[in-house]
Order: structure tokens, then C-alpha cells, then sequence
């Protein structure tokens, strides 16, 4: 087996191109996949995209039928229509061991922008979960994500990682919101979108103190359900206008694949609004508001993911020692995993090997207590035994050669070899 | 106590400020208690020169002398520091204040340090000179808290600048220079504009009620004085500046926090300016030297 990632995060590329780069709706999602399964029949994939990656797992039995990185550089050129040349050169791999290390980081949000963060493990689960919708999962990648989702809970339990600042929205907040407003139960604070993130925003805000919040969604039932949630005021999309205009604050989560606010329509409601101050954080991958919006005037505050990087650079510097202990977990359990792979890859081999040399020692001992009827029980006895270790003597060298391979991966050669110098059928 | 210089306090203070500018280099643990015990001394050894002086010139710290005056006002200011920087240990107000006590403490040393000849000269005399007194101790009192309020509009306009810009450049927060809110900032800026304008206007009043007086009792002081006219063009300007702030719905924090530094520059230069001119506390002096 060959697990494979090819992947481009907030470390490496710009939301400019990441953006570009992204799988924002489920329709999106859908073709792409169609699209993966007809270029690569015989590898499982999942497509992870958040406001922070879009990373491509592949998983083969064959190392021969994995996708090259440059086979996935140019699906991800072809389907977003978006040249290589603009982002081949941020495409990272990892294969093996690396790869599921990567998972495993990035699911425990040690890759995230964020320490701690607690959206990634749900935005795992719900690209696997589309994965097996689009019938692009095989049973190696479900050991996989499960395999993933089960450390980033020990992670979570093991370590502090989860403690402190641990959402985007409280970062931003925290580093901006904060340093415009003095308090926010005064202020209107609008949340456009309703998934995830959205929520995650109003939780915090609402801890923050803010108490007149509007929810403005493309579904109005979402926003409305949202809403209820948090003692919000769900307004149609059609609104949207009215609800920029009469904002203190703007957090913006869609999954749009164009930005919602350019910044002639923002000049517009500037133009009602007056020159208030206004921060705008931009959560969306794409933006959601064109980067025009934050030059309108003096009192326009825009932030998108990006612009938080300094600062959670630093919070991931005050809680290196977290880190260290979260990656020490991952190596384990990355060990843990691959070990269990490749015995998976190997175990049927050995078995068939043991139980083909031990009918053939029963076969043998048999035919000769026939020709030998004077021995008793006890002489049996032994010479079974001796005939045991022989056969158990002769299979121990191949047999921790095998083993020895397959800590570093499935000894596909090794495996053939036995199975030929052994006679060992499919 | 006499042995209390100028040079202790303006040395203390350097000493804090240079410890407020190691907050942005680097964290260390006894920075602010050091930090603090070097404004405190300095604070005391300033009060301590402010009564020593006060008790030679037997008269108020703020009749004494215009050098005497901008001492005050630089105390006044170290109050306001020592405050803030006890009640919120992370503000970064200092690295505003202190520059600011320091250049009043510097500039004392360039204005005149020979005690106010209209008011040293009426110690205790007859009845007319009780009232000069008095009304200039509160004409004095009230032209130092006008400007220390535009002081502290200024400061505030300078943080709200400085704070705008990481802003607006999407920066994250420099490591040791936590600043307050913009609301905060504006906020402060307006108050200290609307109570600085009546606090002016009214030493204006009491400074033009007094050349009355004083021209009526001793005949020496004229309205055209380069002091009364300068302080006129100040008060009209902040005047202005008061009415445009209290008739605009909602101001732009940015644009408050320009026209106030403006108008401290514009305060300043009256208040320098007019040293250089023949005034009426000179002709004052001149008339008590005469007499």
C-alpha cells in the first residue's frame, strides 16, 4: 500500500492562490471526484479543503497505480482552470509514513493556523464522509481517517493544545476587534454564513458579550436554525445590504465561490453608513469580500485569514512544549499505523507459509509412525517436536526478513520472492 | 530638600522612559517595578522641588514663574502616567507621557524662571493686590488645566494614530506596546477637548478680567498685549475646534485626533512664541521693579 498527499497550506501558499485553489460547495466537490475516479480507477482519494489547505490523499495497494504529484498538479490546473506555473512550485508531497504523519498533524491541528484549533477534526470528517459519498474510499483509507480521527482525540486528552485562544474567530477578535472596540454588547454584529465556522464565531462573540447579532445566510432556514441557537436575528440574503450598512462588526464564513461584497457595493453602503468604524473579518476561502473593500476609507477594518498569522505564530511559540508532546503522540501512532498496515500486507503470506510447512510436517510424520508402528506415545512425542523446531527454525529467517521490510514499508518484492521460492498461490 | 534639582527628577524620568522603551525589545521580569520606582522617585523629588520653590517665591507653584508653571504641568502629567501604568500594567502609555514631561521639564529650562512680578509683588499689600492675587492664581489655574487637558488630548491622538495604523496595515500587536481600543482612544480625545475649551475659555475670561483690573488699579496692562492676542488666536482656534466637534454627529476618529495635534502644536507655538515677546507680565515686572 502507498499513501500519498499532495497539498498546499497557509504555511507555504497565499490565500491568493489557495483560494483559487479551493473546493468550496459540495457540487464542486462531486465533479471532482468524478473526475479523480475516471483519471485514477484504482486509487482511493479524499480531498480535504479548508480556509487553511487543500491537500489530495491517494491511497494504492499498488505503488505502481499511485498518481504522480504532476497527474495531480495538473487535475487541480485543469478542473479550477488555473495555470501550474501559479502554484506548482507551492505543491508539497509527502509519501508513506510522512503522509499519514501529516494526517495525523494536520487532524490534531498542529498544522492549522490556529494551535488547538477543534473545526479541523470535523472538516476531516466531513471531506471523508463526501469522499465515501462519491464512492472514492476503499478500506485502506478508512483505517486511515478513522486511524486520524482517533488521534486527534488522544491528542486532545493527552496534551493542552486545546486550551486558551483556539478558534480563528478569537484570534481575530482578540488581536483586531479589540483594539477598534472597547466593548461589544453596544455593538451590531453581523455572521454571514451558517456552517461551521459561522457558528464558531457566534459562540465566541456572544462569550465576548455581544448581544444584538444578525445571521444572514443563502439558505434562510440555516440562518434562521443558527440563529435560534444563539439568540441571533436571521435576515434573508436579500437584506444583506440593510445588514452591512447597520454593522459594527462583519464576520464573514460562506462557502462562496466568488466574493459576496466587492468594493463598489461596499462603497454604496459606506455611502448610507457613514464613516463608522467597521471591522470586516473575512474567514472565507475564496474571500468572501474583495480586498478593495478594506482601501474605501479610514474606518474600514478587513482582515482575512492571512492577516492572523503573526500572531498565531507567536501563540504556537509560547506552547512549544504542547507541541512537542502532541508530536511525539503522532510518531507513535503514525508507527502504530503503518506497522499495522504493512503486517495487514504481510500477515496472509506468513500465515500461508506456516500452515503450508506444517500440513506438510503432519504429512510427513504421519507416513512415517505408519512405517514405524513399535514407537510409543512418548518417542511420538519427540520426534514431533524435533520435526517442529526444525520446520519452525527454517521459517524463522525469511520470516524476520519479512518482518524487518515491512517496518519501512509493504515488501511487495520480498512478498513475491517468498511466495515463488516457497510455491505460496494467490 | 533644597538640595532638590531639576536634573533629579528630569534623570529619574529618562531612567523610567528608557525602561518603557526596553518593553519593546524584550520581557524583563523586573522591568516595570524598576521602571516604576525610578517615576516614583523622580515624582517625589519633583513635588519636593515644586513646595521647595513654592515656599522660597511664597507663592503657588503655579504663580511662581512660567518655568514654574510647565513644571506643574509636567507633574501633572506624571500623575496621569503613574495612574494608568499602576491600574493597567500592560498599556504602553509611557513610551507617550514620558517623552512628553521630559520636553516640558527640558523647555522649563529655556522660559523665564524670576517669579510672576504682578503677583510677587502684592504679598499680603492692600486689597487690590489680594484680588490680582487671587484672580491670577485662578486665571493661571485654569490656563494650566486647559492645556494640560490638550496635553492629554494630544497624547491620546498620538496613541490613537499609532494605533490606527497597525489597524488599518493589518500588523499584529507589537510585543510590549498594548495600546487602548480606538473607541477608547477617541473617546479620551473627546473629552479632553470638551473640557479643555471651557477650561480656556474661562482663563481667558479670568486673564482678561484681571488686565482690567490690573489697569484699573496699577494702569500697566494693555488688551493688546502679544500674550492676550495670542492666547485670543488659541482660544478662538480651540473655540472652533470645540464647536465643529460638538455639532458633527459622529466625528472620524482620525480626523479628531489630526485637528488635536494640531491644535497642541499650535498651542505650543503660542505658548513659546510669546515668550520671546514683550508682554504684559514683563511690563507688569518692569512697573513692580519701579515702584
Amino acid at each position: 500500500m502507498i499513501v500519498q498527499v499532495v497539498y498546499c497550506t497557509h504555511q507555504t501558499t497565499g490565500l491568493d492562490v489557495r483560494e483559487k485553489l479551493a473546493f468550496s460547495s459540495t457540487d464542486q466537490l462531486a465533479r471532482a471526484y468524478r473526475r479523480l475516479r475516471a483519471d485514477f480507477p484504482r486509487s482511493d482519494v479524499v480531498l480535504l479543503s479548508t480556509c487553511n489547505r487543500v491537500e489530495l490523499y491517494t491511497v494504492q495497494e499498488d505503488p505502481q497505480d499511485a498518481p504522480t504529484p504532476e497527474q495531480l498538479a495538473r487535475f487541480l490546473s485543469e478542473f479550477h482552470h488555473v495555470p501550474q506555473d501559479q502554484f506548482l512550485s507551492d505543491l508539497l508531497r509527502q509519501t508513506g509514513r510522512d503522509a499519514v504523519r501529516h494526517l495525523f498533524q494536520v487532524v490534531s491541528s498542529l498544522d492549522s493556523m490556529v494551535l488547538g484549533e477543534p473545526q479541523i477534526v470535523n472538516q476531516v470528517k466531513e471531506a471523508y464522509r463526501v469522499a465515501i459519498d462519491n464512492e472514492a474510499c476503499g478500506v485502506l483509507t478508512n483505517a486511515l481517517f478513522q486511524g486520524a480521527i482517533r488521534v486527534s482525540k488522544r491528542v486532545r486528552s493527552e496534551t493542552r493544545l486545546a486550551e486558551g485562544r483556539v478558534s480563528i474567530a478569537s484570534v481575530a477578535v482578540g488581536e483586531f476587534a479589540k483594539s477598534i472596540f472597547d466593548r461589544f454588547d453596544d455593538k451590531r454584529v453581523l455572521v454571514l454564513g451558517a456552517g461551521e465556522m459561522a457558528e464558531e464565531t457566534l459562540r465566541y462573540l456572544q462569550a465576548e458579550g455581544a448581544r444584538h447579532i444578525t445571521v444572514v445566510n443563502r439558505s434562510f432556514d440555516r440562518a434562521a436554525r443558527l440563529a435560534a441557537e444563539f439568540g441571533a436575528v436571521p435576515r434573508p440574503l436579500d437584506d444583506l445590504d440593510d445588514c452591512l450598512a447597520e454593522a459594527d462588526l462583519i464576520v464573514s464564513a460562506t462557502g462562496a465561490g466568488l466574493p459576496v461584497v466587492d468594493a463598489e457595493r461596499f462603497g454604496r453602503i459606506r455611502a448610507r453608513s457613514g464613516e463608522k468604524p467597521v471591522f470586516v473579518l473575512d474567514l472565507g476561502a475564496p474571500r468572501d469580500f474583495a480586498p478593495a473593500v478594506g482601501h474605501l476609507d479610514e474606518n474600514v477594518f478587513l482582515y482575512d485569514i492571512d492577516h492572523l498569522r503573526t500572531t498565531c505564530e507567536r501563540n504556537r511559540v509560547a506552547r512549544a512544549q504542547e507541541i512537542e508532546k502532541a508530536r511525539a503522540i503522532i510518531d507513535e501512532e503514525a508507527d502504530r499505523f503503518m506497522h499495522d498496515v504493512y503486517h495487514q500486507a504481510t500477515g496472509p503470506i506468513i500465515k500461508r507459509l506456516r500452515d503450508e510447512w506444517h500440513d506438510v510436517r503432519a504429512e510427513e510424520v504421519d507416513r512415517l509412525f505408519a512405517k514405524l508402528a513399535h514407537l510409543d506415545e512418548r518417542d511420538r512425542r519427540e520426534i514431533e517436536r524435533a520435526i517442529e523446531r526444525i520446520i519452525n527454525k527454517l521459517l524463522h529467517p525469511p520470516l524476520e526478513a519479512l518482518r524487518d521490510e515491512a517496518r519501512s514499508g509493504t515488501p511487495h518484492g520480498l512478498m513475491d520472492a517468498l511466495k515463488r521460492l516457497f510455491g505460496i498461490g494467490d | 530638600m533644597e538640595n532638590v534639582t531639576v536634573v533629579c527628577f528630569l534623570a529619574s524620568y529618562a531612567v523610567a522612559l528608557a525602561l518603557e522603551l526596553v518593553r519593546l525589545v524584550k520581557r524583563v521580569p523586573v522591568r516595570r517595578a524598576v521602571m516604576l520606582l525610578f517615576a516614583a522617585a523622580g515624582f517625589v523629588a519633583h513635588t519636593t522641588y515644586l513646595v521647595v520653590r513654592s515656599r522660597q517665591t511664597e507663592l503657588p507653584p503655579l504663580l511662581s514663574s512660567t518655568q514654574d508653571w510647565m513644571l506643574v504641568l509636567a507633574w501633572l502629567a506624571l500623575v496621569f502616567y503613574l495612574v494608568l501604568t499602576l491600574v493597567d500594567r500592560d498599556l504602553a502609555v509611557g513610551l507617550f507621557l514620558l517623552p512628553l514631561v521630559l520636553v516640558l521639564i527640558g523647555a522649563s529650562y529655556f522660559v523665564s524662571g524670576e517669579p510672576n512680578a504682578l503677583v510677587a509683588g502684592s504679598n499680603g499689600a492692600g486689597a487690590a493686590e489680594g484680588v490680582v492675587r487671587r484672580w491670577a492664581l485662578l486665571h493661571a489655574a485654569l490656563l494650566v488645566f486647559g492645556i494640560g487637558g490638550v496635553m492629554l488630548g494630544f497624547v491620546s491622538s498620538l496613541m490613537y494614530l499609532v494605533q490606527h495604523r497597525r489597524l488599518k496595515q493589518q500588523q499584529t500587536l507589537l510585543a510590549g506596546l498594548q495600546l487602548p481600543s480606538l473607541e477608547r482612544l477617541a473617546r479620551l480625545n473627546w473629552w479632553a477637548v470638551i473640557v479643555s475649551v471651557p477650561l480656556l475659555t474661562l482663563g481667558m475670561g479670568t486673564g482678561i478680567g484681571l488686565a482690567l483690573y490690573s489697569r484699573r488699579a496699577f494702569a500697566t496692562v494693555s488688551l493688546a498685549d502679544p500674550v492676550i492676542v495670542a492666547n485670543g488666536v488659541l482660544w478662538l482656534v480651540m473655540v472652533a475646534f470645540f464647536v465643529w466637534l460638538l455639532r458633527t454627529e459622529r466625528p472620524a476618529g482620525k480626523q479628531v485626533a489630526w485637528l488635536t495635534i494640531w491644535a497642541f502644536g499650535f498651542l505650543v507655538l503660542t505658548l513659546f512664541g510669546t515668550e520671546l515677546l514683550p508682554t504684559w507680565h514683563a511690563a507688569a515686572k518692569e512697573i513692580s521693579v519701579r515702584e
